[in-house]
């Protein structure tokens, strides 16, 4: 038949661009590198540099290079497919809700929770059910929205990049809507955690039509991701390092 | 009084654009031979309008696109009217009304602009072009399959012999939920993040179903392996039946494509709200963007039917584009009939419209590659 003459089979050197990895600033940065390790990615030395002036490396797998983005851009890069797969707080993936981001793996670092907090000495006294209206300080506008609005409230966002533990003291806000590790931040500015919104672990994400193109590769990264996360339970689980 | 400067001319609403030479021409090509393609294996062309009555349009399936719909009012009949935002509905109108009687299967297809009222996440576009077929009063394997095999062979004869389709289930994860009585506000949350293919959140959310969901999660990918995760997972039966038609289909596309790239993605359903069976999403490569789907769905009430869509702008952006037709100047006193010649031979002539001072230059500037004169056609040296 005709149809089968004309349609060429995929070559089997199909990509030859290397996958980009994502991988966010900061934080979290330190708490991959393990899991890297595990994963059998190593990337060149200065990856873990924050002084480096470099944002592209290469890792001993050529057909992998790493990108060190902030980590709200993570998920910009992987969900414009510019990176195919990356590591990012789910707090991201809440705030943008991206519909072209796959997030096949909890990979359980990175704990922490996106919290409401208030001043301490006013926390409490009032009933929020009474309220039409709060003033919330926050980086994540839409969490925010959402997480008020589902109870009849409607969040008025002052949308700040950082140190939005001031806020509240400086007339601001009357709340805010933060990521909470420890607390200690919180409490070195006198405010306390009323709700926890969410609890947040990092996953690994991938770009949904990357899947769908490359179901091969960027699933056998996948399975040596998910490799690498049972290796301290399962002592055969190694099979992705040795591709 | 403001300092605000009047809109530029050139401004656009967002998502709306100008095409021009040579992209316009070269979309114009590409549906055509796309509407070769089907026409060659018994599609025949309709032409439905642009604007229909809101409540015939989006009675249906083409309730599932009321969202993306244009509406505006008919100062004629004082009636609501909406812009299509998909053709299928149309095209399914059509078969189930003026058509009606027409012999099944009925084999039909389209090309047109479809406006929606918001682009994607990805991509700004409220304008899209639609080239496409439907199957109507035809079920099974073989007319899932010829689906596919058509739009394979359309887009090869545009240059795209890489492509791959993603077969999905839509009906698959609702059977499932519906099997195992999950209530409606569990399910929200789970269908979200299944869609979102969010591994953790699906256990969360998952209760009785996380295995089976997590295992069909991880199925997707190259047909072998995903038809056998299929195979192995625990399903009540009408989800078994839904992937005994997906396998059935796998195996009417192979047995006469072979080297069709096939990805199967179970748990699937983004887009697909009218479909009732086997669905197809078409990529290429190294592209970030869908060149078509479609799928199963019901045309009118009960008759079976199903559809594929070719995004025409989304294919010219994956295509290698084709070398430009050759521009020859003609200079005042060249034969007619040599340059009627040319022009049956795919050129295109570019006439003197009044002498010039030096035709050679005249033949530069309007980017003509060779020049006719009185004592015949040669090439127009770079400067």
């Amino acid at each position: 038949m005709t149809v089968a003459s004309r349609i060429a089979a995929f070559a089997p050197q199909e990509s030859v661009a290397p996958l980009i990895l994502a991988l966010p600033k900061g934080r979290i940065l330190g708490e991959c590198a393990p899991l890297l390790a595990r994963a059998g990615v190593v990337p060149a030395a200065d990856y873990a540099d924050e002084e480096s002036r470099r944002l592209r490396f290469p890792t001993n797998d050529p057909t992998l290079d790493v990108v060190r983005v902030r980590p709200f851009d993570v998920a910009t890069f992987v969900a414009f497919g510019a990176a195919q797969i990356g590591i990012c707080g789910a707090d991201v993936l809440l705030e943008f809700d991206y519909s072209e981001i796959y997030a096949p793996l909890d990979l359980g670092i990175g704990l922490c929770r996106v919290a409401v907090a208030e001043p301490a000495e006013t926390a409490g006294q009032q009933d929020p059910a009474r309220w039409s209206r709060v003033r919330v300080a926050t980086k994540y506008p839409n969490i925010a929205r959402r997480h008020f609005g589902a109870r009849g409230i409607q969040a008025e966002v002052v949308h700040l990049n950082g140190a939005m533990e001031l806020a509240p003291g400086l007339g601001l806000a009357q709340v805010i809507v933060d990521l909470v590790q420890t607390g200690s931040t919180l409490r070195a500015n006198g405010l306390v955690e009323t709700t926890v919104i969410a609890p947040i672990t990092s996953r690994l994400i991938v770009n949904r039509t990357a899947l769908k193109t490359q179901p091969e590769a960027i699933g056998a990264w996948i399975a040596r991701f998910r490799a690498a996360l049972g290796q301290e339970t399962d002592a055969t689980a190694g099979e992705g390092r040795a591709r | 009084m403001t300092d605000d400067l009047p809109p530029h001319p050139a401004l656009l609403p967002a998502g709306l654009r100008d095409l021009l030479p040579p992209e316009a021409e070269i979309e114009a090509a590409a549906v055509e031979r796309l509407m070769a393609v089907f026409a060659s294996h018994g599609y025949e062309r309709v032409k439905p309008p642009l604007l229909e009555f809101e409540d015939t349009l989006l009675a249906g399936a083409g309730g599932a696109v009321a969202e993306h719909s244009f509406r505006l009012m008919d100062p004629d009949s004082h009636r609501m009217l909406a812009l299509r935002s998909d053709t299928t509905p149309q095209v399914a109108r059509i078969a189930t009304t003026r058509l009606a009687r027409a012999p099944r299967p009925l084999r039909l297809s389209y090309a047109g602009q479809c406006l929606c009222v918001r682009g994607s996440q990805l991509l700004a576009d409220r304008q899209v072009a639609q080239a496409g077929i439907e199957l109507i009063g035809a079920e099974g394997p073989m007319a899932d399959a010829e689906l596919v095999l058509v739009a394979a062979e359309a887009l090869a004869a545009i240059g795209l012999a890489r492509v791959s389709f993603d077969l999905t289930l839509p009906p698959l994860v609702p059977a499932l939920l519906a099997a195992a009585g999950v209530c409606a506000t569990a399910q929200s949350a789970l269908l979200h993040a299944l869609d979102r293919k969010d591994a953790a959140a699906v256990r969360q959310h998952g209760g009785a179903l996380a295995e089976t969901l997590t295992a069909l999660l991880l199925a997707a990918g190259a047909a072998p392996g995903a038809l056998a995760a299929l195979a192995a997972a625990d399903l009540p039966p009408e989800a078994r039946s839904h992937a005994a038609c997906l396998a059935a289909t796998v195996a009417a596309i192979h047995e006469r494509a072979p080297a069709l790239k096939l990805t199967i993605d179970p748990i699937e359903f983004r887009g697909f709200r009218y479909h009732t069976g086997v669905c197809m999403t078409v990529y290429a490569p190294g592209r970030h963007e869908e060149l078509g789907r479609g799928g199963r769905y019901l045309s009118g009430e009960s008759e079976p039917a199903a559809g594929l869509t070719l995004f025409p702008d989304a294919l010219l952006r994956a295509a290698a584009r084709p070398a430009p037709r050759p521009r020859v100047y003609l200079a005042p006193g060249a034969d007619p009939a040599v340059a009627a010649a040319l022009r049956r031979d795919g050129r295109a002539t570019i006439a003197a419209l009044a002498p010039v001072a030096d035709s050679v230059a005249e033949a530069r500037r309007l980017g003509c590659a060779e020049i006719l004169e009185t004592d015949g056609l040669r090439a127009v040296t770079a400067e």
